[in-house]
């Protein structure tokens, strides 16, 4: 047989090579996102059309004179019902919209076919994760500007707090957030079929969180609950920062145990990952439509 | 560094079996376990093994193109997906450039260029340009040489005019060549290319051949797929023939059709052709390995077999086709093809 020399391949491993790709997976998805006009439509009306379902329930239970209100703004602390009602489902948006798009950002990939060429390239798998939150922080800080703007103009919301404040409870609820997003993610490839999993997390959230209610009105079993679930605190504090004026040291109760759980699902998220990915080495799930 | 470009031995992948996919285990295969009467509740049922690759050697030398053929679900993709990392062999090694497939993996990845899905590989919602620039940081290739190299590679493949334009709207050649220009972006030593040609039209299928056979002549060893037998016949220097997990046959493609040269191929063509048929012309002696086509849409079929001796077969043959509404409209003897081998081998073909 002739022997010929074997050509010498281009490439330059390295940690910076590996942030290079992380680069490339976030202008990757960037790139597709902009690509779907859709998501335009979806980031003026979505922000408006879920919190209106509890704004007009609440204003329906008030009574015709919004007496009830009174109640309400008691109860909670409150004197704005509807910002209050905002930053609940607006929290709960965020961590809905996160399952989905980061839950199943694997998953796509694998239906669309081009999970495996990802996966063969000599990169750091988490990057594709990783990489993929990006551009999904960006459009979910959009989603809030937008939301904090129409129900500005609109229902004459305003925030009396730090604007500053409000986005370090944003940015520390990052890890627990995405975290959560990235267990799911594996989870997902693992079982194919996860849309029963969301249902039942955002449905946890829903209820134990206080989206639009103050969690001091369950039951104390629910309440312990609330206290392992982060979202609880990002609501909380977020709604001390927006409405009550709030600065870091109230804030601290909240950042604390936001930052402690972002810690927990962050690594739960990576080690997921990481079992996924020997697994699916040995079970060929990579590959599995 | 290793004297082979890629080597397997005794190679096993074995997976749990799935409920209600047909998966058998494969002669020799014992089920884990003793075989349960009654069903509990909180026990686990035990599991059933499938062995997809049951100890495949290769040995596959630096600058050859070595085609694997096998008919589905004969163990080809599975060896594939443990060479290129994807998969973790049960048992046995592999070395893919010198560097072991399971403890040296990210080197194996950095040494093969492969286009496994073809154009599902690629990313429809970029430009032919983008999916190369992305898939060259993924192969940590530093920018200015990444330009260079898609720029030469765009060229190369006759895209440079079309590389702005988003991938979907491609013909599926384009993309073809956008999935093969991936592979070559880091210049690998070893390509991996699984069904090049699948959903080409000839002549984007024949360029991509002659595309392959220079890729060669410049050093690169070429692990190739095929469901089409004339395309590993023209390009293989060597060719594996895997069937039910197993290597049954390697040999340059001359070396496996001598082994049935003493044999003959009847090709007939008939109309009025009925399944009760075929076990007549088999029960012939001497005639084996009898395979039938529908060709196209008409009652036109082609009857393939292989003869020991076509002079005593033919008359009987033909006493059996006519009459009951069955006619032959051609026969003819052929040499053997790499086909021929490949049913005589495996009982089946290619297709199959």
């Amino acid at each position: 047989m002739q022997t010929t020399l074997s050509p010498q391949s281009l490439g330059r491993p390295g940690f910076r090579s590996d942030l290079g790709a992380l680069w490339a997976v976030v202008r990757r998805e960037w790139t597709i996102f902009r690509r779907y006009p859709s998501w335009i439509i979806a980031l003026l009306i979505w922000p408006l059309i879920f919190p209106m379902m509890y704004i007009l329930t609440a204003r329906a239970l008030a009574g015709p004179d919004g007496s009830g209100l009174n109640v309400f703004i008691q109860t909670t602390g409150a004197t704005d019902f509807i910002g209050y009602i905002v930053i609940g489902t607006t929290v709960w948006m965020w961590q809905n919209i996160v399952l989905w798009d980061i839950g199943f950002a694997l998953r796509n990939e694998q239906m669309r076919g081009t999970l495996e060429s990802n996966w063969l390239s000599p990169t750091w798998r988490f990057s594709f994760l990783l990489g993929q939150s990006g551009p999904q922080i960006i459009s979910m800080f959009t989603f809030f500007s937008i939301t904090a703007l129409e129900f500005g103009l609109f229902f004459g919301v305003r925030l009396n707090g730090s604007i500053w404040m409000i986005l370090l409870m944003m940015l520390a609820a990052i890890p627990a957030i995405y975290g959560l997003g990235f267990a799911f993610a594996s989870l997902v490839i693992t079982v194919k079929e996860a849309n029963a999993f969301v249902f039942l997390i955002r449905g946890l959230v829903m209820i134990f969180c206080g989206i639009t209610f103050p969690i001091s009105i369950l039951p104390g079993w629910m309440q312990s609950i609330a206290k392992w679930m982060p979202q609880s605190y990002l609501i909380h504090g977020m709604r001390a920062a927006a409405f009550s004026n709030a600065g870091i040291t109230e804030l601290l109760p909240d950042l604390l145990p936001l930052l402690g759980f972002g810690l927990i699902w962050l690594v739960v998220g990576y080690f997921t990952f990481l079992w996924m990915e020997r697994r699916a080495r040995r079970t060929g799930a990579i590959g599995q439509y | 560094m290793s004297e082979f470009a890629i080597e397997a031995r005794q190679l096993v992948k074995k997976f749990p079996a799935r409920p209600g996919t047909g998966d058998k285990p494969v002669e020799g295969e014992s089920t884990q376990g003793p075989k349960k009467k009654r069903w509990q509740f909180w026990k686990k049922e035990p599991k059933t093994m499938f062995t997809a690759v049951n100890g495949v050697d290769l040995q596959i030398e630096r600058g050859e193109i070595f085609g694997l053929l096998g008919p589905n679900g004969a163990g080809k993709s599975t060896t594939i997906r443990m060479l290129c990392t994807l998969l973790e062999p049960t048992s046995g090694t592999a070395k893919v450039h010198g560097f072991d497939v399971v403890s040296q993996a990210n080197d194996v990845r950095r040494s093969l260029g492969t286009v496994l899905a073809g154009e599902r590989s690629i990313y429809w919602k970029l430009t032919g340009r983008e999916n190369l620039e992305y898939f060259a940081a993924l192969y940590h290739i530093p920018q200015p040489i990444a330009k260079k190299r898609i720029d030469e590679l765009l060229e190369r493949m006759e895209l440079k005019e079309r590389a702005n334009e988003l991938v979907e709207k491609y013909s599926t050649g384009m993309r073809q060549r956008i999935a093969i220009s991936k592979a070559l972006l880091a210049r690998p030593p070893i390509l991996l290319l699984d069904e090049p040609t699948l959903g080409l039209d000839p002549q984007a299928a024949r360029n991509l051949r002659e595309l392959i056979a220079q890729l060669k002549q410049e050093g690169h060893t070429i692990l190739l797929t095929t469901h089409y037998m004339e395309e590993a016949d023209q390009l293989s220097d060597r060719i594996g023939i895997i069937d039910t997990g197993k290597v049954i046959a390697l040999d340059t493609p001359e070396g496996l059709k001598r082994r049935i040269e003493q044999k003959e191929v009847i090709r007939l063509e008939v109309t009025g052709w009925h399944d009760d048929l075929a076990e007549k012309l088999r029960s012939i002696t001497g005639i084996e390995n009898l395979m039938t086509r529908q060709q196209g849409e008409a009652d036109l079929w082609e009857v393939n077999m292989q003869a020991h001796n076509s002079r005593t077969a033919i008359p009987r043959i033909v006493e059996h086709i006519s009459g009951n509404g069955t006619r032959l409209v051609n026969m003819n003897i052929v040499k053997p093809s790499l086909e021929d081998v490949f049913i005589h081998l495996t009982g089946k073909a290619l297709r199959d």
